[in-house]
């Protein structure tokens, strides 16, 4: 389910969390930081701007396989 | 939860396109800002991930490039669903600053060697489509919007209007992490909220896979309802083509770069039932393509392999300006444009303007204001503001006015409201719940009833039934239960979608004859009558009641 963080590449920073329109991506606690998971999957609009604005490039994109095959 | 009182020249809600060029202009008229969205004004709205397409005429030689050309194509297109005056004054006159405005925050609608890319279709007369990168376009506009000093407030659901007298003073909302309440007293409000995008059952399983944002939900509309504001055109259910298994737009880019719609039989159908082929109007494609599936003649799709490599690079290259991730999609498909051609399909239907070119919702006049004092509306929320072109040339022209307005007030004029604890209470009542039903049961439940009785086979028996069954939904309102913030957001929407159906349904069951078919289909009276109904349904609310009239346009 889009999009997929990278946690060892992801820094913390929040800004998928900030920007997404969904309200989907939250922070959460990993060992001493935050990292990023999706909260509301279903709600993922796809619309790519994580993935767009994550400077360290720790976000991509899998669609699931119900939009990949009917 | 804390309680935060604020007091402003220009509120501004929604912070997607129309929102953004709206708070621009207010900032630039002098007026103090405030500008709320639910999500954040860097990358919300319908074109949060990117956009590659700006409808204009460019005078640039031909006839059918200057605006009496281009009115007499959304006279021709638009088939009694605009007056072309207000077109004139909150699209045509406010274009040369808009385009200018693109450069100027620094996503110019040129190539890189400064021309302009154009294409053509949806019934137009010659290439109006001016295909752009605009992938940044909506982090570029809230950097300029924060730069001219306007208070942001992001991840802010605004759910009613404050009103005095008549007038708007306000609206109130609350943030959608932290619970605090909002209570915004204004002299002047721009709405600038989108469609309503969640509002039929969705061919591609999940509500959210829509083809524009599934976060635009009615909430304006029916906030500037309730507040005593004409709404108009909402009989109109707009679909169009997309990908068989993901929403994502290309249809302007794909048919105006001259790819061909081709059935299962393998017969290029739209050639042969209209007489400008691929590039009729949308509603005649859509028509075409519905009654090609009814017929056992799907699945249906796309047909790009003529084109030359020239334009297929170009084609490949910019498919992803308007959805970010559809090139994704095609590559883990399997899709290749060069190859063979691609699966499309009839999109969900959504509340929206009947066409590229006219809109639905907020009655405006030449201003943008709305039938009320201190309302303004802009972009998809309005109906005289439609597409891109609409919201960042109708956004400019509704924050300027609402700027021009409240320059014209005093504070005392618009009554200072504050509101009591128990008031805020009864807004987060879903959070108190200890059971109740999730918002996506009854959600779903609305879904289902517009789909099967207020879609595009619609008969005075379908909508009446629709309009009982909606009724029945709506007793359960009170019983949607909230288990955190963000799921009351949702409940909120899940009231604004309702609303909106029946709306649409009341004024779908008035409106008795057929018009841009299929978005507004009558079964009953299934022809267009242009002696009776060459204009628009305006619809208010008279206490619990909607009451609807006709405004013909000349």
């Amino acid at each position: 389910m889009p999009p997929i963080f990278d946690d060892n590449a992801c820094s913390g920073c929040g800004l998928c969390d900030s920007i997404c329109p969904a309200d989907a991506i939250y922070l959460r606690s990993d060992d001493d930081r935050e990292i990023p998971y999706l909260k509301y999957p279903d709600e993922c609009w796809h619309c790519g701007s994580c993935r767009q604005d994550c400077p360290e490039g720790a976000i991509s994109i899998q669609f699931p396989p119900d939009m990949l095959n009917i | 939860m804390e309680i935060v009182e604020l007091s402003t020249d220009v509120l501004i809600i929604g912070g997607g396109l129309a929102g953004t060029n709206a708070a621009m202009a207010a900032a630039e008229k002098g007026a103090k800002v405030i500008i709320t969205d639910k999500g954040n004004i860097d990358r919300s709205g319908d074109i949060g991930g990117g956009v590659d397409h700006f409808m204009a005429y460019l005078n640039e030689g031909q006839k059918w490039d200057t605006e009496e050309a281009f009115l007499g194509y959304v006279d021709k297109v638009g088939r009694g669903t605009g007056h072309l005056s207000i077109i004139e004054s909150v699209y045509c006159a406010e274009l040369p600053d808009a385009i200018d405005r693109m450069a100027r925050i620094g996503n110019p609608l040129t190539q890189t060697d400064g021309s302009f890319y154009r294409t053509r279709s949806m019934g137009q007369p010659g290439t109006y489509w001016i295909n752009f990168n605009g992938k940044r376009l909506k982090p570029r506009l809230g950097k300029a919007v924060r730069e001219l000093g306007c208070t942001v407030l992001d991840k802010v659901m605004m759910v009613d209007l404050l009103t005095h007298e008549g007038a708007v003073v306000g609206g109130i909302g609350f943030h959608i992490r932290s619970g605090d309440f909002y209570v915004i007293q204004s002299k002047a409000t721009v709405i600038a909220t989108g469609n309503t995008n969640r509002l039929y059952e969705n061919p591609r399983i999940n509500p959210f896979n829509t083809w524009l944002c599934p976060f635009d939900t009615g909430d304006g509309q029916i906030m500037a309802l309730n507040a005593g504001a004409a709404l108009t055109n909402m009989e109109y259910m707009r679909m169009t083509l997309l990908p068989k298994g993901f929403a994502a737009p290309g249809f302007n880019a794909l048919v105006g770069m001259g790819g061909r719609f081709v059935n299962g039989l393998g017969e290029y159908y739209m050639e042969k039932h209209h007489a400008m082929g691929n590039r009729a109007p949308r509603y005649d494609v859509v028509f075409h393509t519905l009654e090609e599936i009814r017929r056992g003649h799907g699945p249906i799709y796309i047909d790009c392999r003529h084109l030359n490599d020239e334009d297929l690079t170009h084609l490949k290259s910019s498919l992803g300006y308007d959805k970010d991730t559809l090139p994704d999609y095609f590559e883990q498909r399997g899709e290749d444009l060069r190859s063979r051609p691609v699966e499309i399909t009839v999109s969900e239907g959504m509340q929206a303007g009947p066409t590229e070119v006219t809109g639905s919702g907020i009655k405006i006049d030449r201003h943008s204001a709305s039938t009320i004092p201190g309302l303004f509306a802009s972009g998809d929320a309005c109906d005289h503001n439609r597409c891109v072109h609409g919201a960042v040339a109708g956004g400019y022209k509704a924050g300027k006015s609402a700027a021009v307005f409240a320059s014209g007030m005093k504070h005392a004029d618009s009554a200072p409201r504050s509101m009591t604890r128990e008031q805020i209470d009864r807004f987060r009542a879903p959070l108190y719940l200890s059971s109740g039903y999730p918002y996506r049961q009854i959600e779903d439940a609305i879904r289902k009833i517009m789909a099967e009785h207020v879609g595009p086979m619609r008969t005075a028996h379908t909508l009446k039934t629709g309009m009982e069954k909606l009724e029945g939904i709506e007793r359960h309102l009170d019983d949607m239960k909230a288990d955190d913030l963000h799921e009351l957001m949702r409940t909120y929407e899940t009231r604004s979608i309702l609303s909106v159906g029946k709306v649409m349904a009341t004024t779908a069951l008035f409106r008795t004859e057929s018009r841009n078919k299929p978005y507004h289909h009558r079964l009953d009276f299934p022809d267009t009558d242009n002696t009776h109904w060459c204009g628009l349904v305006v619809v208010q609310k008279k206490g619990d009641k909607f009451s609807c009239s006709f405004e013909a346009v000349s």
